[in-house]
């Protein structure tokens, strides 16, 4: 397997799971914020700070400042150019990625990411009203779902899909920390200071909902929604598949049929440990310091792995 | 359909003069003529419908970005007799031969120039010559091991050959894929005409390339060299990787190491590479030698090739014979170096660098094609008889300014088959590109590609023109099926 086919592979699962999952998290929070009492309001803005695109994002719309409106926030998100992190761009490259390496997947993934790409091109400005933006958003999921499904049906298990389950399995992670912040810095906002604690439930479902994970998390916590409960299943559960905990043992499985690089298992026994260490109790006042931390240390992991595979 | 008014001004490959078929497209012409016009439509979009999805396409760069198109093809394949074609597979390699012998002496001891049969100031004067090719000695002694020779008809029935592309022809890929086409729109006429099998291309490639491993024994490493998804050929170079199973590789995914050997990089580290089918052009390939900002080449290529460490197919070098003036020599070398008339005729070719030959080509532009000696893709050239005076006048200059440049040829009455239109049958002119490949034997494909112009009266045939594509059948009339 030529590295570079290598380094694509991985960064096109990459793309098409970060596309997912940003139009997850717009969908839920249009959904949340028509929810939302009156004594409550809905604040956009961690949204965009949940990708990491709050600079870019200030220099783009300089009017909105701290409080930027739906409409900035949701064409940011979903398809601004200019917006490295956009659901857009993501499957832009995702889709020049796989034109260079059409011949490693099958023809039917190829068909399934032009037909997103284009739906996407043709209907994005479109998806800016509530009006049409939940069937936007989820033919743009299905389509992203549909990409997953024929590499996990059609793909044989050689080599080169290791990396795409790699790929996967760290953008899921990283993705779960992400949507994890936004939710916990604040997108339910009192109309007064003291009614803040009882919200905090309702972004909690936000934040599950956003992965997909309000439903596994009934099935298996069995209790109302709390915050602890809530960050203690998205980090920690080992059965359920968005979870960082559950992503990242995966990603460990995936080391023994690759050539063995010992800095990879150390790099990633370390980001392991440290997200079962963690006590959710104690962090659930402030998560955001600690996701950070994780997002460093997967940083860090993705660096040693494009050493190790992608530049021999 | 209907063949009753049916009438090419000029050869054509299906019908006769007389309007009856000619023996070898019987079958086909009577079949057709038995279709009606809306089960004939329905064949042509199953056609459309099987090439796109099966991905045939070619890159071409306009309004400053590129664009996947498909090739037109046309249902009706272009036939040849079985005898004829053996007669022009002897002369294709006849002449492969001759042209490796060629290329080997003049990267060696120029025994033809010495005896003054091919003229020095010409090789001077090529762009295609390249001087850090002297002294080496590819394996087997080859130089071309793929070769796509253009061959026309001419009003008479001649096939002429028209140019030899020795650096990186393409379009075989076209070749295989019209056939899958046409096997799914006329399975009936496979099953009754005796018509010949193109594919065993791809394996007699990977054989060819194979057999010039550096290190005999093992099962080699080849990869094919592509610059990548924005050229025009793109598609066939993955389709060629596929369906030999060998990597297809950019310049950055290989290295020349200490020992001069070229490796690949893979996940499992550096991986040693024995062949490499480059399609990368020679001025591309080495920056270390050639044009010094080229990123689609690998540095220290070349040496790791003069080092016989790992094998290029086409070696450098090769186009030094497919240089459209060096072309008019072809019927001289074969004589020279095989003691043999050549087979297959060249189309006549005026040297505008000679005195004589360019006075005759100013004073009958109006009649000539004039091309320039090294372009391809069927730029830059005039058909005189199709042009203005203004554009006459323009070719004179050039032709005065720069005449090692120039060559002309008779305008020739290419002969055409009938494509479908919506008024019916309708003749188009055509061309056919047969590839050759060399190593330890000589392959010829089964007919090749047969290119058409789609626009009536249109003499140009190239796919960045307009050009389109058809199957082309050999059919063998003696064997009883």
């Amino acid at each position: 397997m030529l590295s570079r086919v290598a380094d694509n592979l991985y960064w096109f699962s990459r793309y098409i799971r970060r596309a997912e999952n940003t139009a997850r998290l717009v969908g839920v929070s249009g959904q949340l914020q028509l929810d939302l009492p009156r004594a409550a309001r809905f604040a956009w803005r961690p949204l965009i700070d949940t990708v990491g695109a709050g600079d870019v994002f200030e220099t783009l719309y300089p009017e909105s400042e701290a409080d930027p409106s739906e409409v900035d926030v949701v064409r940011f998100l979903l398809i601004d150019e200019r917006n490295a992190q956009s659901l857009r761009v993501s499957v832009r490259h995702a889709r020049e990625i796989l034109r260079t390496i059409r011949e490693t997947l099958p023809q039917e993934v190829w068909e399934a990411v032009n037909d997103i790409h284009l739906y996407i091109e043709a209907n994005g400005e479109r998806s800016l009203g509530r009006r049409y933006r939940f069937e936007f958003i989820s033919r743009a999921i299905d389509g992203c779902l549909r990409v997953s499904g024929l590499l996990t049906a059609n793909v044989s298990r050689d080599i080169g899909y290791q990396f795409l389950r790699l790929g996967t399995a760290l953008e899921q992670a990283d993705m779960t920390t992400r949507i994890i912040d936004a939710g916990a810095s604040g997108i339910v906002q009192g109309r007064v200071a003291e009614s803040a604690e009882a919200f905090s439930a309702l972004q909690w479902m936000s934040v599950l909902r956003s992965l997909a994970a309000l439903q596994m998390y009934r099935r298996h916590v069995r209790q109302r929604v709390t915050p602890e409960l809530s960050l203690r299943f998205l980090l920690q559960n080992n059965e359920f598949p968005r979870s960082v905990h559950f992503c990242l043992s995966r990603a460990r499985n995936i080391l023994p049929s690759m050539p063995v690089r010992k800095p990879v298992v150390t790099a990633l026994n370390k980001v392991v440990a440290f997200v079962r260490d963690a006590d959710a109790a104690e962090l659930v006042a402030d998560p955001c310091a600690f996701m950070d931390r994780i997002q460093n240390h997967l940083g860090t992991l993705h660096g040693i792995i494009h050493e190790a595979y992608f530049r021999t | 359909m209907d063949w009753g008014r049916y009438r090419s001004s000029t050869y054509d490959e299906l019908i006769q003069a007389d309007g009856q078929p000619r023996p070898a497209a019987r079958q086909l012409v009577e079949y057709l003529a038995g279709l009606s016009r809306r089960e004939l439509a329905e064949r042509q979009v199953a056609a459309d419908v099987a090439a796109r999805v099966m991905g045939v396409t070619f890159t071409v760069y306009s309004e400053g970005r590129n664009v996947d198109r498909t090739l037109p093809f046309d249902l009706i394949p272009r036939i040849i007799a079985r005898p004829e074609w053996e007669r022009t597979e002897a002369g294709l390699r006849q002449r492969i031969r001759a042209l490796n012998l060629f290329i080997g002496d003049i990267y060696g001891k120029q025994k033809i120039v010495k005896d003054r049969v091919f003229p020095a100031a010409l090789l001077k004067d090529s762009v295609n010559f390249r001087k850090q090719c002297f002294g080496v000695k590819p394996p087997l002694g080859i130089w071309a091991h793929i070769c796509g020779s253009d061959l026309v008809r001419d009003r008479d029935g001649t096939l002429y050959a028209l140019e030899d592309n020795l650096r990186i022809p393409s379009g075989v890929s076209y070749m295989l894929e019209n056939r899958l086409v046409a096997k799914r729109v006329f399975p009936e006429l496979f099953e009754t005409t005796s018509i010949l099998p193109v594919d065993a291309y791809p394996s007699q490639l990977y054989d060819t390339l194979a057999a010039l491993s550096p290190r005999p024994g093992d099962t080699p490493v080849i990869a094919l060299l592509t610059p990548g998804i924005y050229n025009s050929a793109y598609f066939e170079h993955c389709y060629l990787a596929q369906s030999m199973g060998i990597e297809l590789v950019e310049g950055g995914d290989l290295f020349v190491d200490d020992d001069d050997c070229t490796c690949m990089r893979t996940v499992y580290g550096a991986q040693r590479v024995d062949v490499i089918y480059r399609r990368v052009d020679d001025l591309f390939i080495d920056p270390e030698v050639f044009h010094p900002d080229s990123v689609l080449g690998v540095p220290g290529l070349i040496r790791s090739w003069r080092a016989g460490k790992v094998a290029l197919a086409n070696a450098p070098g090769a186009g030094v014979a497919d240089d459209k003036v060096v072309f008019a020599y072809v019927p001289k070398m074969i004589r020279y170096y095989l003691g043999e008339d050549a087979i297959l005729p060249n189309v006549p070719s005026y040297l505008c660098a000679e005195k004589k030959d360019r006075d005759y080509v100013l004073a009958n532009i109006a009649q000539l094609v004039v091309k320039p000696a090294n372009e391809s893709g069927g730029y830059g050239m005039l058909i005189g008889p199709r042009a203005s005076r203004r554009q006459h006048e323009q070719f004179r200059k050039l032709i005065l300014a720069n005449p090692r440049n120039y060559i002309a040829q008779p305008t020739l009455s290419l002969s055409t088959a009938p494509i479908i239109t919506e008024k019916g049958p309708q003749p188009r002119h055509l061309d056919l590109r047969p590839f050759v490949l060399s190593a330890r034997d000589i392959h010829v494909t089964t007919g090749g590609l047969t290119r058409v112009a789609m626009k009536r009266n249109s003499l140009v045939v190239n796919s960045s023109q307009g050009g389109g594509a058809k199957d082309t059948w050999i059919v063998d009339l003696d064997e009883v099926t």
